[in-house]
């Protein structure tokens, strides 16, 4: 009840501040100066179409580096978590309809999936929601299937392997171009084609297949905590 | 008041009742699975905030076409596309750390958890 009074009180205020800020903003007419100049040169700057791609990959790479470092470092702490302390009391069998949809529709899944990370310099996507959408397949198998999924090196080579390329891409742009990162030691090529924005396609690939086997394996090894007893 | 704008204002008042409500969730739910929904629901919120401040009404997506003149800001949307991937992780963490709290004190109910209370 307390608990209820209190939670109430604290969410009611917060409510009363957020109301105010947002009663004085006034609609911007215009964009705010970085927002500008990456709407204005980003294409010629990276020869990527997708700006958002431009800015998470080209301009602030170093940032997504970082995001994939976290991305690593959480999903190394749940496979240690459940791998020393087994908490799980096995998997249930799946649905009729879970296993009959999980033998057909995997492949389109990926297909798609591989889409998204392929054409993240041309439309919405990239190495993030392309890799979700890949693990997500993978998911439907494991729900799928009545086992637990065992021990696999394929997963963790392929994480290392993404993790190793985007690092030596990054080096490659510091000693071709002299700076970490840098997009264009590749050709910029004719923006809008599938092979052109430098780089962009290659980190995207890596991103993806990262962020794909990285949340393979958080859905595998939570799995696997419900089969060890 | 235009359709353009009606999405704008709905935009942000949505982002800030998602806010609203997964606060709301995080202080007054007892099972920790809950809490963890709750947390992720105000996080969503602080995604489509953000998302909203880069956002002009009547602006196209930041994809440059010959026939697109104006733009709305690709920034917010690139930090918001940081912001997803952390926030999957840090509820990855969320549930597996709620789960073993769970099992060490025998039920999902936070108030059964007193190894944090003094």
């Amino acid at each position: 009840m307390i608990r209820t009074i209190v939670g109430l009180a604290i969410v009611l205020i917060l409510m009363a501040i957020l109301i105010t800020v947002v009663d004085d903003y006034t609609v911007p007419s215009a964009l705010s100066g970085v927002g500008e100049s990456y709407t204005e040169t980003g294409v010629e700057d990276t020869g990527s179409v997708n700006l958002v791609t431009a800015v998470v990959v080209a301009y602030r790479g170093l940032d997504t580096l970082g995001e994939v470092v976290v991305l690593f470092s959480a999903s190394t702490a749940v496979v240690l978590i459940l791998t020393l302390i087994p908490i799980g009391s096995g998997p249930t069998p799946p649905s009729s309809i879970v296993s009959f949809t999980a033998g057909i529709l995997p492949s389109a899944i990926i297909l798609f999936g591989i889409y998204i990370i392929t054409h993240g310099h041309l439309s919405p996507g990239g190495g993030f929601p392309g890799g979700a959408v890949v693990a997500s397949a993978f998911l439907l198998v494991m729900l799928g299937s009545n086992t637990v999924p065992g021990k696999s090196k394929f997963l963790s080579s392929i994480e290392s392997l993404a993790g190793l390329t985007f690092g030596l891409l990054g080096f490659w742009g510091m000693f071709a171009a002299g700076q970490f990162l840098n997009n264009l030691v590749l050709p910029a090529g004719s923006p809008g084609r599938i092979i052109s924005a430098g780089i962009i396609p290659l980190i995207s690939l890596a991103i993806g297949a990262k962020v794909a086997s990285e949340l393979s394996g958080i859905f595998s090894s939570y799995r696997k905590a419900g089969g060890e007893k | 008041m235009s359709a353009e704008y009606l999405f704008y204002w709905s935009m942000a008042a949505t982002g800030l009742g998602l806010i609203l409500i997964g606060l709301w969730g995080v202080l007054t739910r007892k099972h920790i699975l809950r809490i963890a929904l709750a947390f992720t629901l105000a996080d969503t919120g602080v995604n489509l905030i953000l998302v909203w401040s880069g956002f002009l009404p009547g602006r196209s997506a930041p994809i440059v076409d010959s026939s697109v003149t104006q733009m709305v800001d690709p920034l917010p949307q690139a930090l918001v596309l940081t912001s997803i991937v952390i926030g999957v992780a840090v509820a990855a963490l969320f549930v597996v750390v709620g789960v073993l709290a769970s099992r060490k004190s025998g039920s999902a109910d936070i108030r059964h958890m007193k190894e944090l209370k003094w």
